[in-house]
């Protein structure tokens, strides 16, 4: 069987800095993955090259058995949906037009919105409770609220893998969660979700593996249970000894409550 | 049920509202219209405007002929211009995802002055299907001034405040010197010269009918043309990589909306010069009302775009009567605080 998304000894350079050397792994469908690493290790990198905006200067990415870069842009664009870390908005646009926009790749240039694209802009609102503010201002939003329009942007593109940026960034607790929530929601929906992750405490419970890009550019994945551990967090992340992050693992406050 | 619920959200339940605004400021354009060629040296009544329009050249009467060689083509050359001007300011303000953008402030009407400035000194002659010189080389200093600014400012993909407002006014202030310095060149103070000269300030004359014929030709396929990039607008203001992620061409939409803004800012420019702010001021004053959403926004910016400039012209022809004030001073006049007033407002709104 083909692997949903699969990565190819993908190399990609900006600017003559290699930021990603020979990846290789995959993703089935349906999976909840979390992709964590350090700062500027490239995880954004990554997510833009699986959502095809970046091109991978070496290899490639396949997403359910079709190379990207042989894929036209709209329809990969029906496939997949990235949910950018940084979004800003330049007027005063209001929720539903913003979500909207979601829907570009099914729309032609003159066609109007059709039932169908009413629909998926509706579901995309109601699954992440943001129905509410419809007609609010985008700029007038809470981080939290903001986070979850963003969310259903990309879920009006009715796609089969979401691709997430650090979605619980500037988020307070009560925020993280609920997010969290809504993304086990989506994933039960059948969307397959992969999300850099930088809360490591908020990883087990909701995503089913990890992806774990380590400074020396080599990538594994496996189970929470199986990567988030003292010694190999710490050798990942640079932890001085004694501060390494086994509070990942043994304090889990938050983790407690989720189902 | 479900479909009560989708009928509603296609943003369907203000377009009624839509559709009496767009109404509405066409019948204000009318009345304008009517108002403005009566105002002037020559008072003429409203009834008579409206008695010689319906019945057309022939009556032969002294007003008759004010009307159709004087008033008619220039409140007519004021409709195309304010509604050029507006409509490539709301299409620079969504390339440059930047509210401060305008054919002026960034440089396109400098360089589209100077481009038919060069025209006109080069190739005063030529011709081709009507279109001048001065038309085509308007185009072409538009186009171009814009790419420059377009690379000067941006950084990132996003094009902060600062640097849209530095690279335009070096740009610009370059651009109008250098024009200036075509008319020290010139020194026969001809018609060339006054022409020039008025290009600088932005003056609305009595047009020619060919003259008129030429620029409503490059004004009407700059508006066609804008049309579908409208929603493309909306898209784009969400960020190039947004746009680039559900399948939009950008740099090809970006070239799009640069050659329909500069044939707009071309065409204006060879009619009535640099007319500053109108670009700012409209779309703004649009976008208060009906918010940010480019496919309406569009055609209301144009209309109302027209009634402002005839406003304008008709000021600036009957304040100081028997002289003429040229319109481009005047908008400078209101535009200069309104500009002001963006820029502190837009400095508090995003921090870029």
């Amino acid at each position: 069987m083909t692997p949903f998304l699969e990565f190819l000894d993908v190399s990609f350079s900006y600017e003559r800095n290699s930021v990603l050397q020979d990846l290789n792994f995959t993703m089935e469908q349906g999976e909840c993955a979390a992709l964590i690493g350090p700062n500027g290790v490239g995880k954004t990198t990554l997510l833009r090259l699986a959502a095809g905006i970046a091109a991978c200067s070496q290899g490639s990415v396949s997403l359910d058995g079709r190379r990207l870069d042989a894929l036209p842009r709209g329809e990969a664009a029906r496939m997949v949906a990235l949910v950018p870390q940084r979004f800003e908005v330049p007027f005063d646009f209001t929720v539903e037009q913003i979500v909207q926009q979601g829907r570009t790749p099914y729309l032609g240039l003159f066609s109007g919105f059709s039932r169908r694209d009413r629909i998926a802009v509706e579901r995309a609102l109601e699954l992440t409770a943001v129905t509410s503010l419809r007609k609010r201002v985008f700029n007038e939003l809470s981080g939290g609220e903001r986070q979850r329009v963003k969310i259903a942007l990309g879920l009006a593109q009715e796609p089969r893998l979401l691709l997430l940026d650090e979605p619980t960034q500037n988020l307070d607790l009560g925020r993280q969660l609920e997010l969290l929530d809504y993304i086990r929601v989506l994933n039960d929906e059948g969307v397959t979700v992969l999300a850099a992750m930088h809360d490591l405490q908020l990883i087990p419970g909701t995503f089913s593996s990890v992806l774990l890009l380590g400074p020396d550019q080599e990538i594994r994945k496996g189970d929470p249970q199986d990567l988030l551990q003292p010694d190999i967090l710490e050798r990942a992340f640079d932890c001085p000894p004694r501060r390494h992050p086994k509070l990942v693992v043994e304090n889990r406050i938050l983790l407690e409550r989720t189902p | 049920m479900e479909t009560e619920i989708a009928e509603k959200t296609a943003s369907g339940s203000s377009t009624r509202v839509y559709l009496s605004i767009l109404a509405f400021l066409l019948v204000v354009l009318a009345g304008v219209l009517v108002l403005s060629m009566g105002m002037g040296a020559t008072k003429i009544g409203v009834r008579e405007v409206l008695t010689s329009l319906l019945i057309g050249h022939g009556s032969g009467s002294t007003d008759s002929v004010i009307l159709f060689e004087i008033r008619f083509p220039r409140v007519l050359a004021s409709v195309l211009v304010g509604a050029a001007l507006s409509v490539a300011g709301l299409l620079f303000q969504g390339l440059f995802r930047n509210p401060m953008a305008d054919p002026y402030v960034i440089g396109s009407s400098g360089g589209a002055a100077l481009g038919a400035g060069i025209g006109l000194f080069l190739l005063p002659r030529f011709s081709f299907l009507g279109f001048g010189a001065a038309a085509a080389m308007a185009f072409v200093g538009s186009v171009a001034t814009i790419a420059l600014v377009y690379w000067l400012a941006r950084t990132n993909g996003r094009v902060p405040v600062v640097t849209l407002l530095l690279a335009g006014f070096a740009v610009s202030t370059m651009l109008s010197y250098s024009t200036y310095f075509l008319v020290v060149l010139d020194d026969n103070f001809g018609l060339r010269t006054r022409v020039l000269a008025s290009w600088l300030t932005g003056v609305i004359s009595v047009p020619r009918w060919t003259q008129l014929e030429v620029t409503a030709a490059m004004i009407g396929s700059g508006l066609v043309f804008c049309f579908p990039l409208a929603r493309r607008l909306n898209t784009l203001a969400l960020g190039d990589d947004y746009a680039r992620q559900v399948g939009v061409q950008v740099e090809k939409t970006h070239l799009a909306i640069i050659l329909a803004g500069s044939l707009l800012t071309a065409a204006a420019v060879s009619l009535g010069g640099v007319i500053s702010f109108v670009g700012l001021i409209v779309p703004h004053m649009a976008r208060l009302i009906l918010g940010p959403d480019h496919v309406r926004l569009l055609p209301v910016t144009a209309i109302a775009g027209a009634i402002f400039l005839v406003l304008a012209d008709t000021l600036a022809r009957t304040m100081l009567a028997p002289s003429e004030i040229p319109v481009g001073l005047l908008t400078a006049f209101i535009g200069g605080p309104f500009f002001l007033y963006l820029l502190r407002r837009t400095r508090r709104e995003y921090t870029l």
